[in-house]
């Protein structure tokens, strides 16, 4: 009888019920967006990081994975070294650096990284092969595009450029050997891997024994933090930084997302429970006749508070539920708006569902619009019956 | 009389703070009012009949002096225990019928009973037995904007009996109907009585005081006279 | 993580590691006891976040190395400690800058007679554009652009940025209509009985419906003011957080006279147009129905 009666009286003020659940609905829209946003961009950093298993970025002392133009020198010995730390199960070498296609109307420039590619972990090959040749080199779709090439092509490419005497430097024909999309970069980027011995012998003297980075794999029962330490130890001219150090680092520099969206989450929660509040306040105060004759009649106070409970549970679930799918579309469109930062690599996303942080934060909404029903209700059911009957038959 | 009252009050008085004056509703009433009696409280307005029915129906508590109904003291119940008294012992008739505006008919006949969670195949039986009673069987799914004032009252008249209560207090019954409506009313009291239960009124209408077995006078909230009133056969 | 940090030798250098570490452990060496003769050795200034976090002070003797974590290179004395940028493109990254003389940093690295790019000021717009074209007519390797191109090339980030600002903007809005709207309602509904009561008096709906919407008017004009003081306060303090947070002097909020206009214009709007949306409806239903009759 108690559902009953909570359904018809919010039946009773249909606009009035629609009306509020909207406004509970953009909340909790509003309210899961913040919490997409505040887990969004870490979940996805770290799923990313993790997408190939290694668990270490080393690089030059004080910098971050090709956050400066610094490399490490006596890159073999280095590798060398951090191969004989217990636990590590793979050293990546990758050296970055810009390469120019010429031979074409306009020279394409594009980024290329010199990789071992029997432990490359930056880049998944879509088609052909690696590029285990000298010679060889694999491309991304933009790059292809760009310099109007296709697997089996040869391309005149060169690391140098003299912009004063406009003359190119090591240069060397290669053979696109494969295509591929690269982990790190977006799908608009013009990248290519080749390998690391090409790359550094096309940079001359400058990049002999020389990488940007190193990525290392851990054995899956070693502590990447203990492996991160002793890599450290080995190698004192690098900086090792384990996934969760990586992860610590880009929310630093992200930090004010996360804070907009605690901000505005927090903002959410509240408006949704002073909207149910208002509602159910004015919702009572206009059936004050009615909860005293409840009362009068033998209806116990806590019986009235649970009925009219009920009624804000109600508006709070639906608001919660319409509000799910509101919020979904609008993570989605604030998502690509943030996904025009330049350089972001296609896998990362600002807004993730996650359904138990979902379910969390529309539960705290619910359990708001519980505690919102709450005061006025008692508050009504704690008048004193006669009075309150005598003024409703006055008024 | 010789048998216990259903209905005991000693000495009760009712005060309400106002402005620092108090108004005293009731003063020093003292009443007993026995298994099946059939009274209406009559008195100029403001001489505190209602505050007395409120009294009697443990809506309110005295200030102090005791009331009793059948046996208990309601008058020192805390308010959980003065409820579930009320829903258990006695049905109350508002003068502006008070039904609920969501519910049908029966569905506010089925109030009280599911408050004392009976079950629902027997509330919906015994509601319907209890329109019935009233005359509006049919009218069970009629939502009170639905209903003529007097077919309301009815179904007030109907839920106050729901759970079977010892003693029926009337406030005003008749004071928003018309005088034909109004005697419907009248008659159903008589018959209610006849068929027991006991009924105390408090009303200004004279036909339905007059329907009454015995009447209270009450002026300045004390009962100045309480007499049987001889009717016609 | 893609590179994106160049060289940038303008007759004074932004560097990241040369020589220091970005932790606290910096890889500055300071060096006590020098004789005499190198008392005489070059200057650098310094940012005062790095003075701050490696303990640094003007007179100190560091030592810079083009390699990260090589102790061997020039010995030099700190001659100032130089305020932070007010850049956004530097908020949250957690580089130092150091200021060296450009023949310096040219041996130090080996760079040879080499310079990135070159900065020009001119005595005014009209003279911008002719040296411009004067230098793109001339250069051989190298083009001359305005500052304010670059800016914008250099600003997608921003761009992004103030795209999402607008966007949670307008959902705020919105958001903050349906909320007024929904409250307005009830609010007014509230009041059915005294409307009912002066509608049966004989007083017209005009002046039910306007009666109301001075109410709400008040009310809405009321709420901008407060809303434009709370503004202050927690822009205040948003840049204050920040400033804290990233170290640098850069303004994240700023509220200007536009923004105030357009807050409050919107507000009155919404404010007012709730209260006679709700107050026509109020209006519009028969009194005894609003008595519940």
């Amino acid at each position: 009888m108690r559902l009953h009666l909570a359904a018809l009286s919010l039946k009773r003020h249909a606009s009035r019920t629609l009306l509020a659940m909207l406004g509970v609905a953009v909340s909790a829209a509003m309210l899961l967006d913040m919490v997409m946003l505040a887990t969004g961009m870490r979940e996805s950093f770290a799923s990313l990081l993790s997408s190939n298993g290694f668990t270490i970025r080393v690089s030059p002392r004080g910098t971050l994975p090709f956050d400066s133009e610094a490399t490490i020198g006596q890159a073999d010995a280095a590798a060398l070294a951090m191969r004989a730390v217990p636990g590590v199960t793979d050293v990546a070498p990758v050296l970055g650096t810009t390469i120019h296609v010429l031979g074409r109307p306009e020279p394409v420039t594009a980024f290329a990284l010199g990789i071992d590619p029997a432990v490359q972990g930056d880049y998944q090959l879509l088609e052909g092969r690696d590029p285990t040749a000298a010679d060889a080199v694999v491309a991304s779709d933009a790059l292809l595009r760009a310099a109007a090439a296709r697997i089996g092509d040869t391309l005149d490419i060169a690391v140098g450029f003299d912009p004063q005497l406009r003359t190119y430097s090591g240069r060397r024909r290669l053979v696109v050997s494969g295509r591929a999309r690269f982990t790190y970069l977006s799908a608009d980027d013009r990248a290519a891997a080749l390998s690391l011995g090409t790359v550094q012998a096309m940079g001359g003297g400058d990049r002999a024994d020389r990488v940007s980075l190193f990525m290392v794999r851990t054995a899956p029962n070693v502590d990447p933090e203990l492996a991160r330490a002793a890599i450290e130890r080995a190698v004192p001219r690098v900086t090792a930084l384990s996934t969760a150090g990586a992860i610590a680092e880009a929310e630093k520099r992200l930090s004010y997302f996360r804070q907009l969206a605690f901000i505005l989450g927090a903002v959410s929660l509240v408006v949704g429970f002073l909207l149910v509040t208002t509602i159910v306040t004015v919702s009572v105060n206009e059936r004050i006749g009615e909860i005293a004759i409840m009362r009068a009649i033998g209806v116990s106070r806590a019986h009235v508070v649970q009925q009219i409970v009920i009624e804000g549970i109600a508006l709070s679930l639906a608001g919660a539920a319409a509000g799910l799918v509101l919020g979904v579309f609008t993570a989605h469109y604030l998502n690509s708006i943030l996904r025009g930062f330049p350089g972001l690599p296609d896998a990362i996303d600002f807004f993730l569902l996650q359904p138990p942080s979902a379910l969390r934060a529309l539960g705290l909404l619910v359990a708001s619009g519980i505690a919102a029903g709450i005061y006025p209700s008692w508050r009504a059911a704690s008048l004193p019956i006669s009075t309150t009957l005598r003024e409703e038959a006055v008024g | 009389m010789t048998a216990t009252p259903l209905l005991s009050v000693r000495d009760a008085e009712r005060d309400y703070p106002h402005s620092g004056e108090p108004v005293h509703a009731v003063r020093g009433v003292s009443l007993e009012i026995a298994r099946g009696e059939y009274i209406a409280i009559v008195g100029p307005s403001g001489c505190g009949k209602s505050t007395l029915l409120n009294l009697l129906g443990a809506i309110d508590r005295p200030t102090s002096g005791t009331v009793t109904i059948a046996g208990t003291a309601v008058s020192g119940l805390p308010d959980r225990e003065a409820t579930r008294f009320r829903l258990e012992n006695i049905g109350f008739v508002f003068q502006r019928f008070y039904l609920l505006p969501v519910l049908t008919a029966r569905e506010n006949v089925e109030l009280p009973m599911a408050e004392a969670k009976i079950a629902a195949a027997e509330r919906r039986s015994r509601a319907l037995e209890l329109l019935g009673y009233v005359g509006l069987a049919e009218r069970e799914d009629h939502r009170p904007s639905e209903l003529s004032g007097g077919e309301q009252q009815r179904v007030a008249i109907a839920r106050a009996l729901a759970n079977r209560p010892a003693v029926l207090l009337a406030d005003e019954p008749t004071g928003e109907l018309d005088a034909r409506t109004g005697a419907d009313v009248i008659a159903l009291f008589d018959r209610l009585n006849r068929d027991g239960m006991t009924i105390v009124v408090v009303t200004h209408d004279e036909k339905l005081a007059g329907a009454a077995r015995r009447v209270v006078h009450m002026l300045d909230g004390r009962v100045v006279r309480d007499e049987p009133l001889l009717r016609r056969a | 993580m893609k590179r994106t940090c160049r060289l940038r030798l303008l007759g004074w250098v932004s560097l990241l590691t040369v020589g220091f570490a970005a932790s606290h452990r910096a890889a500055a060496q300071v060096i006590d006891s020098i004789p005499p003769w190198i008392a005489a050795q070059r200057t650098i200034a310094i940012d005062e976040r790095l003075a701050t976090d490696a303990g640094l002070r003007v007179g100190d003797r560091v030592v810079l190395s083009p390699e990260p974590g090589n102790a061997i290179g020039d010995t030099v004395r700190i001659g100032a400690i130089v305020k932070g940028r007010a850049d956004p493109s530097e908020v949250a990254r957690s580089e130092y800058r150091v200021r060296m003389h450009l023949d310096h940093l040219q041996r130090l690295l080996a760079y040879g007679d080499r310079v990135d790019r070159f900065a020009m000021a001119t005595t005014g717009s009209s003279a911008s554009d002719s040296v411009l074209h004067a230098v793109n007519a001339v250069a051989f390797g190298f083009r001359a652009y305005p500052s304010r191109d670059i800016a914008v090339g250099t600003s997608k980030t921003f761009l992004v940025v103030s795209r999402f600002h607008r966007a949670i903007g307008m959902i705020t809005i919105v958001a903050s209509a349906t909320f007024l709207l929904c409250i307005m309602l009830l609010k007014v509904d509230e009041r059915r009985r005294d409307v009912a009561a002066m509608r049966l008096m004989g007083i017209s709906r005009a002046t039910v419906v306007r009666t109301v919407m001075l109410e709400s008017s008040f009310v809405a004009l009321l709420g901008s003011v407060v809303g434009v003081g709370l503004g202050f306060v927690v822009s205040a303090f948003v840049n204050a957080h920040y400033q804290t947070v990233y170290r640098t002097p850069l303004r994240f909020a700023i509220i200007t006279p536009g923004t105030v206009a357009y807050a409050v214009l919107l507000s009155l709007v919404l404010g007012i147009g709730a209260g006679a949306l709700a107050a026509r409806r109020l209006a519009r239903t028969p009194p005894l129905t609003l008595f519940g009759r």
